[in-house]
């Protein structure tokens, strides 16, 4: 017991979350009959759900910095149709129909971003109108039509890693993929430890980090498996891959780079982020253009899985979006929230619905268990908040950037005063 | 700790090994898997799944049970799915059908070009695919299509319309407008082509008049077969282009858009001119009793169900399934072979007659 | 004391070893609190100490069951689950932050949550008439349909005591009454509690301002550490406030400010004709054609009134960020230089320490390391990409050098009492090294013992050959600080003192006057 609770506990706390997910995923392996851990349903798992996880990318900055994005699935579908349009009419190359959907993306954005950070509209209000304009602009363009794009394009939504190498059984770039995740992990972690005693901060016993590795390297490498051992011609998806990536890219900006904290501080407190002279107008701007760039950039994927774009491409991913977003354990008030946080979030809601799914649940039924399931989280964080306990969802990924902590203490907020009122 | 720090080595060994002895590569039985008795394709109780779109009228819903039912009593069983959340739902629900290894996927999609990726997944988990009522597009991998003929519904509709309008005014020229379907669905366009085949011919020779001009597809679609945006559509002509002309005749290509336009023109305090419609809703039956609505056609969802189950049978079985057509339906990759069944059209001259052995429809038409 | 309630029991609220936890500290350990009916009792102790934990416990904000001991109220054991519960015993609380509504009137505000009803609906005349008798009471003379954020902040102190007089209070609870008032604005306060006390309304009264207590308590708690230390009778036992801080800090403080051996250099600042408008309002000027300047190793004071413009000067200075920029030069070593952003003015080497810690100076949701660094970002990072171990090492230099009392630096500064607070703020001011440090009330809020300290670190920067301005609403203070002290009034500066000729009467007389000669 106390092991665990060292584990758990203690120092290496950003377990819990991902410790649901575990479970949820158990769960539906035992319920359908080892059906939800096969290669073929874990490709699906992936292939179908990245372009929401990529939109909850973008959207934890946005709700980092204290805004949300009503507009992503409209700007998502619209770009897509553009680059199907694009790559039909006027016969470019694949690549560039990608390229010329990333710079509609970064358009698209500055207008959003232009409004929200420079004339100072509220970005709820912005995006809304975005999503009107936009899903209007892709009716318009693509004439209510679904227009079908080229079988080398599919390749971004619905393609796999190449076979090369010897015949090992296995798709060798997937094992050499899984392989150098463990790598890294591993090192990574000897390298903060060592780091932490020249620092003469706490460093966790080694058998803690022993088990931590144990388990983190165990997941990767049977997923690994997983995907190496699908059926042939498949292997990790060309989607997942572009996830992974920016969850690597985005992970390091938002809790490393200069940048990342700027978004944190004008979210957490933006008059004093302006007054340690923090840009916030640039900040609020580049995070508005980004979220639009990944919608565009999931718009795209998603028209190549399904090998067209079609006039209700995007419907509801918003909410999808923002449901991880705060399942991850982000603060509606901004300046709390994670990346990795955020892509778990996700991951339960699309284990959930590919679970009940596997069990023949109607959709209804699952509609109405993904909304208890979002009230549920949160509810469990806020009462975990509010009983001064230490906030789990937020602790969990406190190594991945920023926690929601505060204990109700001397320092009552003016907001909390008011709030209670006489 | 010591103890401790053993566990967790012991824990890292255990881990290993388990990956090692599951780590048999990748099996080779890629497509059907399985040896079967005698002549048959696939064993009796195999998983047939059923992909519906959204619950958006009643056959739908109905060919859920009968679905459910029919295929139950063949002794298979059967997973019949709705996808209210859009495509990308009904992308996943095939997914998971695939992994719960479906023999046969019976698809009535959304939008039938967009799911690609999935039939591609379903033919190399060797499931044969039949479209149901929608077809699918741009794929080679879709096997039979079902489906009541559509373009002779849209010409039933047009004769239909041309008929009403005469018998309540003999002599022309009629004043009409036009309504298709949603865009995306692929039907649409097919009824209303049949629908054209007839009433061109009248409009080119004078007999027929749309005094708004809107006579493409494009113009007349009604985007996710909504009858909200009928409704106002229909507002916008009526106040437009018939406040002071009167209007005979309404092409509406199923029963929902059908009461939406008469909702409309009620609301506007004008005569009911001559509807036309599909689907045999059970609303749609009581207005053509109350002589409201002129037509809608009977495309008997269950026997359109109960082809289909005959199909999976005879797959089971090792059989191939019957065909009646196998030039019409080209989805851009490939010529579908389809079953055809013929609909009926119903107006209040055979409304009593037509729907004797419906369960629901039946007792209101007596 | 004999006057009152000479027929039943003098104690009206008794608190017995009150001991309240948070997970991982003890906030409260074996508190002992004795009031007597119809006295004014003053609640001491440093920021951290545990009055205002004590006070929640006390309104029921900690409900009963969440601490132990007992609370014994008019001779019985309370359990109070709420505010609201403790409230209908006639226990008011006015928090330090007034829980009053911006957008609503006087009289909404008074009545929010207890409105007078006829039937079920709201009956504004009879509420009219209450809040008219009710703001008579306590001496505010506004029509009671003024909206609350259009009087200032010493009259909405007063609202929020009409309000409490309106639940018919028995004990009224007063945090930090007059952190935020002005002097005038205060004394009426403290004469109204006297007043209040004239009818047998008992006060707790928690202030860090040891003169007001001194001035009209009749009885003091020192709390210290989460413990009560001790309880002094003001009259009988003779306390002053050296009495006070003894009991506070658990020593007596030989200084109120450290020694100090000014070096001062030359002029290297200097700010000429500075005008500038109020951000909103047209026409008007926050700032009038304004001249000073700091020279290396001198700490300049700026002193005025509350709203004279001082707070606006500072920041409009520090890169613009506060009103419309109409017209001045800033000179650094004699050169112009033109300082349109707060970047821009932090790279020419200002930093601006904010009056308003939690609204304007600290991302409560940072730990005391993510703020250290977070106005120079640029020195522990490379490529953008910041150095975790810089990071670390730098805010525990800082911790450690400025004795700031945290766990490690990965506490968050929500945790923190106000001085700590502010010497995390300092440590990120340092950290941007800059010329010149701009600090706004830097002691506001914060008890003797970290005054002291941070009293050091300014003298210590001035020491290094910075310049440091220092505004304050407390003279003594400025006196004791400044080398050099500007008097602001109606934001135009009226005068300029050197230490040995300022006094508090000269200053108080430039402070509220208009400038004599041009």
């Amino acid at each position: 017991m106390n092991a665990l609770k060292k584990l758990f506990g203690g120092n290496t706390r950003q377990f819990g979350m991902i410790f649901a997910l575990v479970a949820l995923i158990i769960f539906f392996q035992i319920a359908t009959d080892g059906r939800t851990l096969t290669p073929g349903n874990v490709i699906n798992l992936f292939n179908g759900n990245s372009y929401i996880l990529i939109l909850a990318i973008g959207m934890v900055l946005v709700i980092i910095a204290g805004h949300i994005d009503l507009s992503v699935g409209s700007v998502a579908a619209f770009v897509g149709v553009c680059v199907a349009l694009f790559i039909r009419d006027w016969g470019i190359p694949w690549y560039l129909g990608i390229l010329m959907g990333l710079l509609l993306g970064v358009l698209i954005g500055a207008w959003q971003g232009f409004w929200t950070a420079y004339v100072g509209i509220p970005a709820f209000i912005v995006t809304l109108a975005g999503m009107l304009i936009f899903r209007g602009a892709n009716q318009f363009v693509g004439k209510s039509n679904t227009i079908p794009v080229p079988a080398d394009y599919q390749y971004i939504g619905s393609g796999y890693l190449p076979e090369i190498g010897p015949n090992t059984g296995y798709n060798n770039l997937t094992v050499l993929l899984g392989l150098a995740a463990v790598a890294f992990v591993i090192f990574s972690e000897i390298r903060s430890r060592r780091n932490a005693k020249a620092l003469g901060a706490d460093v966790p016993e080694p058998w803690v980090s022993v088990v931590k590795l144990v388990l983190i390297c165990g997941a990767i490498l049977y997923a690994t498996y997983l995907f190496a051992t699908g059926r042939p011609g498949t292997s990790f998806p060309i989607p997942g891959l572009i996830l992974a990536v920016l969850v690597i890219v985005y992970g390091f900006i938002s809790s490393r780079t200069v940048i990342g904290r700027h978004i944190y501080a004008v979210g957490g407190n933006r008059h004093a982020a302006e007054l340690s002279g923090v840009q916030s107008k640039k900040v609020n701007f580049l995070v508005m253009m980004n979220m639009s760039i990944l919608a565009g950039l999931a718009g795209m994927i998603f028209v190549g899985r399904s090998t067209a774009s079609g006039p209700f491409d995007g419907v509801g991913w918003e909410l999808d979006a923002i449901a991880a977003v705060f399942i991850g354990g982000a603060a509606v008030t901004g300046g709390v929230g994670t990346v990795i946080g955020s892509i778990v979030g996700g991951l339960v809601m699309a284990v959930l619905n590919n679970g009940l799914q596997l069990l023949g649940v109607g959709a209804d039924l699952t509609q109405i268990i993904k909304g208890l399931v979002l009230l549920i989280a949160v509810a469990f964080d806020v009462y975990n908040k509010t009983q001064g306990k230490k906030s789990i969802i937020g602790l969990m990924f406190k190594n991945f950037g920023r926690s929601s902590e505060m204990k109700p203490d001397e320092t009552t907020s003016t907001k909390e005063v008011i709030s209670r009122g006489a | 700790m010591r103890m401790i720090g053993k566990a967790g080595k012991a824990a890292a060994i255990a881990a290993i090994a388990a990956l090692a002895l599951t780590a048999c590569g990748r099996s080779d039985s890629g497509a059907t898997g399985g040896s079967t008795a005698g002549g048959e394709a696939f064993p009796k109780d195999s998983l047939i799944g059923v992909a519906l779109p959204q619950k958006t009228s009643e056959n739908w819903v109905l060919a859920e049970t009968l679905f459910n039912d029919g295929l139950t009593e063949a002794g298979f069983k059967p997973d019949v799915q709705f996808a209210n959340g859009g495509v990308s739902e009904q992308q996943n629900q095939i997914s998971a059908m695939i992994t719960k290894g479906a023999k046969v996927i019976i698809v009535g999609a959304i939008d039938g070009a967009q799911l690609g990726t999935q039939l591609q997944q379903a033919k190399e988990s060797g499931a044969t695919i039949i479209a149901y009522d929608r077809l699918l597009l741009n794929t080679p991998n879709v096997d039979y299509y079902v489906a009541y003929d559509n373009f002779k519904v849209g010409e039933l509709q047009g004769q239909a319309l041309l008929e009403g309008m005469k018998a309540k005014k003999p002599e022309g020229p009629y004043n009409i407008e036009l309504f298709a379907g949603s865009p995306d669905d692929a039907n649409a366009k097919v009824f209303f082509d049949g629908a054209m085949s007839v009433l061109k011919p009248k409009m080119d020779d004078g007999t027929l008049k749309v005094l708004s001009g809107q006579t493409s597809f494009e113009q007349a679609v009604t985007q996710g077969w909504k009858a909200e945006n009928a409704q106002k559509r229909m507002d916008t002509l009526l106040a437009g282009t018939y406040a002071s002309a009167p209007l005979d005749g309404v092409l509406s290509p199923n029963d929902t858009l059908a009461r939406a336009i008469i909702t409309s023109v009620k609301a506007a305090g004008k005569p009911i001119p001559v509807v036309t419609g599909q689907d045999s809703e059970v609303e749609s039956v009581k207005s053509i009793m109350a002589g409201e609505q002129y037509s809608t056609i009977n495309k008997d969802t269950s026997k359109l169900v109960e082809h289909t189950i005959t199909m999976v049978k005879d797959l089971q079985a090792g059989k191939t399934p019957e065909i009646n057509d196998d030039k019409s339906y080209d989805n851009t990759v490939k010529v579908v072979p389809a079953y055809l069944l013929e609909p009926v059209i119903v107006t209040q001259e055979n409304v009593k007659t037509a729907y004797v052995n419906d369960p629901v429809l039946g007792p209101l038409t007596q | 004391m004999t006057s009152l309630n000479t027929h039943s029991d003098p104690i009206i609220l008794e608190m017995r070893s009150i001991t309240k936890e948070f997970p991982g500290v003890k906030a409260l350990s074996e508190v002992n609190l004795r009031v007597k009916a119809g006295e004014i009792h003053a609640i001491c102790g440093e920021n951290g100490a545990g009055k205002s934990t004590l006070m929640k416990v006390l309104s029921g904000v900690y409900p009963f069951g969440s601490y132990d001991g007992d609370i014994v109220y008019q001779s019985e054991v309370q359990q109070f689950k709420d505010i609201r519960a403790s409230e209908h015993a006639g226990i008011v609380i006015i928090h330090q932050e007034l829980a009053l509504i911006p957008e609503l009137s006087i009289m909404e505000n008074i009545f929010l949550g207890n409105e007078p009803t006829k039937r079920g609906v709201i009956d504004w005349a009879e509420a009219r008439v209450r809040s008219t008798e009710l703001l008579a009471r306590v001496g505010l003379r506004e029509d009671p349909e003024t909206p609350i954020k259009e009087i200032g902040v010493g009259k909405q102190q007063l609202v929020e005591i009409a309000k409490a007089l309106n639940k018919s209070v028995k004990l009224l609870i007063l945090d930090e009454p007059t952190a935020a008032l002005n002097e005038s604005d205060s004394q009426h306060l403290l004469d109204l509690m006297l007043g209040l006390k004239g009818r047998g309304i008992t006060s707790i009264i928690i202030s860090h301002k040891l003169n007001e207590i001194e001035q009209i308590a009749d009885s003091i708690t020192i709390i210290r550490d989460g413990k009560s230390i001790e309880t002094l009778n003001v009259k009988a036992d003779g306390v002053d406030e050296d009495r006070i801080i003894k009991g506070m800090v658990g020593r007596t403080l030989e200084s109120r400010f450290p020694d100090h051996e000014p070096k001062i250099g030359e002029v290297f600042f200097e700010v000429k004709n500075w005008n500038v408008g109020h951000p909103q309002i047209q026409d008007r000027m926050v700032c009038k054609n304004s001249n000073f300047f700091v020279r290396r190793g001198e700490i300049v004071g700026f002193a005025g009134l509350m709203g004279a413009g001082r707070t606006e000067l500072a920041r409009s200075v520090f890169g613009r960020s506060y009103g419309r920029f109409l017209s001045g030069h800033v000179y650094l070593d004699g050169k112009e230089v033109e300082l349109k952003s707060v970047r821009q003015a932090i790279d020419a080497g200002l930093g601006y320490v904010t009056e308003d810690r939690k609204m304007l100076g600290l991302n409560l949701l940072d730990d005391i390391k993510a703020t250290t660094v977070s106005a120079n970002l640029r020195k522990v990072s490379k490529n953008n990409v910041i150095d975790a171990n810089k990071v670390f090492t730098v805010a525990e230099q800082y911790r450690k050098s400025l004795r700031t009392k945290a766990p490690s630096v990965e506490e968050g500064v929500a945790k923190l009492s106000g001085g700590n607070q502010q010497k995390v703020v300092l440590a990120k001011w340092m950290f941007t090294d800059p010329e010149l440090l701009i600090l706004d009330e830097p002691t506001r809020g914060i008890d003797v013992g970290a005054k002291y300290e941070i009293y050091g670190i300014i003298q210590e920067l001035a020491n290094q050959g910075k310049g440091v301005i220092v505004i304050s609403s407390e003279l003594p203070e400025l006196l004791g600080l400044s080398d050099r002290i500007y008097t602001i009034f109606e934001g135009a500066i009226t005068g300029v003192l050197n230490k040995d000729e300022a006094s508090q009467e000269n200053l108080m007389k430039l402070m509220t006057s208009a400038r004599k000669t041009a």
